[in-house]
């Protein structure tokens, strides 16, 4: 039968002369209906097609759900976690924006500074040495040497907001914990910044009034470390021989060389430095800060700077420049400065990261110069901004070592090390003991630390 | 035309049989494709794995790499992925190609039970013994405060959430301030110890690593990543415990009478340096070890406490159903604190911090002022917590300043709100720094004053 509604279709016209034929029941019936003239015909023509059109658009489709399936639609769980993440990135956005919401009276407070006014750190004082010599004397319980050694801050710090990737805060992490425990072995005080304590002094400058400010609230504290956020310990036994100091004011790193002969803007590195708490340090203090208020007094000071320095780059004035400049121009001010290289308290991390392995073969930590150094500085990495002045691979991968370099030697007195310097889990390489005590007698650094006195 | 060659009839016939057999064909092709697609046809493979070839095809074409491959050499990889990724924006690198595990995971025997390590029965002898031949290491740093070391951690790995990282350095700053003005050393762990007590139990292989380290230790204090300290002048009342080993946030009724799964708070407690402890660690353990018993211990705990939900075993609830199953070995000398907020469920807290600057002053450590806001629940560093992120993230930023607010009056300044990043002058900059006292009395506290007998 069907064959017959085929050939009916296929065969309109030449169905016509048949149709009147007598021969075959079906055939005929059929041919009567056809009968009724074409446009009949053409409606079930029509009519075939479109059924057939139908039958084949439903095994198309039961043949691809067979085929590909319905994996391709959301279900409801995606779609919820995807209302969270959207949520999540906006509150971001709005965390890292500098806005703040109760913060109307901001803008008000911005007044410019006159380039011919010479901006003042804070109230000045004279008498410094005097008063923090009284003070010790009356308050015995907070000396300023502690077991022989004499008592160090460590400062450091970073911006409030949350850095433009999530990878920066994560390292800023991994750098205060590293910072943490050289500083619990050997026994000296942090504070990690937050706060800008000056509006006009922001940036690389922050920390002269924060600087300032710990000092004059910490008489106990004899020597003031800065360090910079992206330095990291990797020896974590050397200990600075601040005896080597006692006739100085301030140690920093860099070469004595660079500093006169050249005038380089890299001859010294403000990433890590000590100050010690006394008048000599304030008066330093406020002599460097002029070039620093932000504004008109910051871009000029700039231009002097490159004009004056070997090498420097057109841009503001920073501190580290400044000092150099107020160094070489002043050089009263270099009798009680000390200019240290015969170990890393500042070791640019570059010419230092591909040789961890040689030196984990060869040496031993508390070398603190180049083949152990003491603190390995990733300048220009600035991993809390968008953009580096290295290769981001390179960078964090150097950083991810450095850190684990310094943790082994901090995981060994438990007995554990990380697999491999860019490894984050770790193995054992010592056995648990009932006696655990021996192993603390042999491999706590504090140990071959104590009674050494500076 | 073929009816010029075959005849009329004969055409008709023709074309019939070629009709039909196009149709015959057509229904048979269907039938196949329909019958594989649903059934399969063995190694011809189905449709859908056809669609997965013919995509990867595409993309090979387009150049896109496998996985990357597990490299032993660190120098291979450096120099492989420095050609294809030299790029300086941070935002545009995957964290997670950085990280290379040169070993594989040590194979534990499953049928081997769990231990948290030998079994130590004289730890103190030994440690007495050695406090005595290391006079400058003093367990008691005055006559009433013993050394503390402050425990917390993370992972080493970055957090999933983009904001997580630095919710864990405003946390760890938050306590490296509390900890300077308490004169208590802080351990940051990052490492996982054993890979069978992960998660909430990592905690407990690192405790008794760094008892048995750090014989000096009198009383080390656990303390969450996810809990921020929100008095800093309150100094933890150390005679109270003097008979004491372990010092847990929490209620008696509601762990002894109720067994109550939140009857007490594991995420800040003290624990003493002594054998009674390691003990404790040894009978504390064994609901930890991942996978089967840590399943088969929570539905032992869901059954046995009251309100647990249905999930594998927390350190919390194994430490409820030790304690009042063994009340007899342990209770005597646990103390359940709940006269000051060593663990504040942030929920009831973080709104009245504007009350409690009006109404009361830092130093007392309770429902007016509470030393510890511990964010349950929130999890930062996850990609979903159990609250709106929102809230969350909001309050957490509150809490810090509330607590950042007690350090910077050291220095005269203070936030600008509890809401602002910002910071300003509370008293002008003095000439005479050292009249200048800080109300809090927190830059020279009696309780930070070492007497200790040096070598």
């Amino acid at each position: 039968m069907g064959q017959e509604g085929f050939t009916a279709q296929k065969r309109g016209s030449s169905t016509l002369p048949t149709s009147t034929a007598p021969n075959g029941g079906s055939r005929s019936g059929r041919s009567l209906l056809r009968g009724g003239g074409g446009g009949n015909r053409q409606i079930h023509k029509t009519l075939n097609n479109i059924k057939i059109t139908i039958l084949c658009g439903l095994v198309t489709i039961l043949v691809l759900r067979g085929t590909i399936g319905f994996g391709s639609l959301v279900s409801d769980n995606d779609l919820e976690n995807q209302a969270i993440i959207e949520e999540t990135n906006r509150i971001l956005a709005e965390i890292r924006s500098d806005k703040d919401p109760d913060d109307p009276e901001d803008n008000q407070d911005q007044s410019v500074i006159n380039l011919n006014d010479t901006y003042s750190l804070g109230a000045k004082i004279s008498n410094w040495d005097e008063e923090r010599s009284l003070w010790l004397s009356r308050n015995q319980d907070f000396p300023n040497m502690v077991n022989g050694k004499a008592r160090i801050l460590l400062v450091t710090g970073s911006p409030p907001n949350p850095c433009d990737n999530a990878i920066g805060d994560h390292y800023l992490l991994k750098s205060i914990k590293n910072k943490i425990d050289y500083c619990r072995i050997h026994g000296i005080e942090i504070v990690y910044n937050m706060a800008h304590l000056d509006k006009e002094l922001a940036g690389y400058w922050a920390k002269l009034p924060l600087i300032r400010r710990l000092m004059l609230s910490h008489p106990e504290v004899e020597w003031i470390w800065w360090m910079d956020s992206d330095a990291l310990f990797t020896d974590m036994v050397f200990e600075i021989p601040l005896s080597k100091y006692k006739d100085h004011n301030m140690v920093i790193h860099g070469y004595p060389d660079l500093l006169f002969n050249q005038k380089s803007w890299i001859a010294l590195n403000t990433g890590s430095f000590l100050f010690r708490n006394c008048q000599w340090s304030l008066d330093l203090l406020d002599e460097w800060a002029p070039m620093g208020p932000k504004g008109p007094v910051r871009e000029e000071a700039g231009k002097i700077l490159t004009a004056n320095l070997k090498g420097r780059p057109a841009f503001e004035a920073d501190d580290q420049s400044a000092l150099i400049y107020l160094l070489i121009t002043k050089t009263e001010w270099m009798k009680k400065v000390f200019v240290e290289n015969s170990y890393f308290l500042h070791g640019y991390w570059d010419g230092l990261v591909d040789r961890y392995e040689e030196m984990m073969e060869k040496y031993h930590p508390g070398l603190g110069d180049e083949r152990w150094p003491f603190v390995t500085h990733f300048v220009g990495c600035k991993p809390c901004g968008s953009y580096g002045d290295y290769p981001v691979q390179r960078c964090l991968s150097s950083m991810e070592r450095a850190f684990n370099f310094a943790d082994n030697q901090v995981l060994k007195l438990y007995g554990f090390r990380h697999r491999g310097l860019l490894s984050p889990k770790i193995k054992r390489i010592r056995n648990e003991t009932v006696t655990p005590l021996e192993n603390v007698d042999q491999f706590d650094i504090r140990h071959s630390t104590q009674g050494s006195s500076n | 035309m073929l009816d010029r060659i075959f005849g009329t009839r004969r055409t008709r016939q023709f074309q019939r049989i070629l009709r039909n057999g196009k149709v015959t064909l057509l229904c048979l092709v269907l039938t196949i494709v329909v019958l594989r697609g649903n059934l399969g046809a063995g190694k011809f493979g189905t449709p859908e794995q056809d669609f997965k070839e013919i995509r990867e095809t595409f993309y090979q074409y387009r150049g896109k790499r496998a996985e990357p491959r597990r490299v032993l050499e660190e120098l291979q990889t450096t120099t492989e992925q420095t050609a294809s990724s030299a790029t300086n924006n941070y935002a545009e690198f995957d964290i997670n190609k950085l990280f290379v595990d040169e070993e594989e995971d040590v194979k534990k025997n499953p049928n081997e039970p769990y231990s948290i390590g030998p079994k130590i029965s004289d730890w103190d002898e030994q440690r007495g013994e050695w406090l005595k031949q290391n006079p400058s290491f003093s367990n008691f740093l005055n006559a009433n405060k013993p050394r503390v070391l402050l425990v917390t951690g993370s992972s080493p790995k970055p957090c999933e959430n983009p904001v997580g990282d630095h919710y864990l350095l405003k946390s760890i700053k938050n306590k490296i301030d509390y900890c300077r003005v308490h004169g208590i050393e802080i351990f940051y762990n990052m490492a996982l110890l054993d890979a069978e007590m992960a998660g909430f139990w990592a905690k407990l292989p690192l405790i008794r690593k760094l008892l048995l380290s750090h014989p000096e230790v009198e009383f080390l204090w656990w303390m969450d990543s996810d809990a921020m300290f929100t008095d800093m002048a309150f100094e933890v009342p150390w005679e109270r415990y003097k008979d004491k080993n372990l010092v847990l946030h929490g209620w008696n009724e509601m762990v002894y009478d109720q067994k109550n799964w939140i009857g007490l708070n594991t995420g800040s407690f003290l624990l003493r340096n002594c054998q009674w402890s390691l003990d404790l660690l040894d009978a504390w353990a064994p609901m930890g070890p991942k996978g089967k018993v840590r399943d088969e211990a929570g539905k032992i705990l869901t059954r046995e406490l009251k309100d647990r939900p249905v999930f594998e075993a927390d350190d919390q609830s194994a430490m409820v159903w030790l304690l009042a199953s063994q009340k007899d070995r342990w209770a005597s000398k646990v103390y359940l604190e709940n006269h000051y907020y060593l663990h504040g469920y942030w929920g009831i807290l973080v709104d009245r911090y504007e009350e409690m600057i009006a109404s009361y002053h830092p130093g007392l450590g309770d429902h007016r002022w509470p030393l510890v806001t511990h964010f349950v629940g929130c999890k930062p560093c996850g990609k979903f917590g159990d609250y709106p992120v929102e809230r969350c993230l909001k309050q957490m930023d509150r809490a810090f300043n509330f607590g950042d607010n007690q350090i910077l009056q050291m220095y005269g300044f203070t936030h600008k709100s509890l809401a602002s990043r910002r910071v300003k002058r509370t008293r002008n900059d003095s000439s005479n720094p050292l009249e200048v006292k800080d109300e809090l009395g927190l830059l020279h506290p009696a309780y930070k004053v070492t007497k200790i007998s040096s070598s």
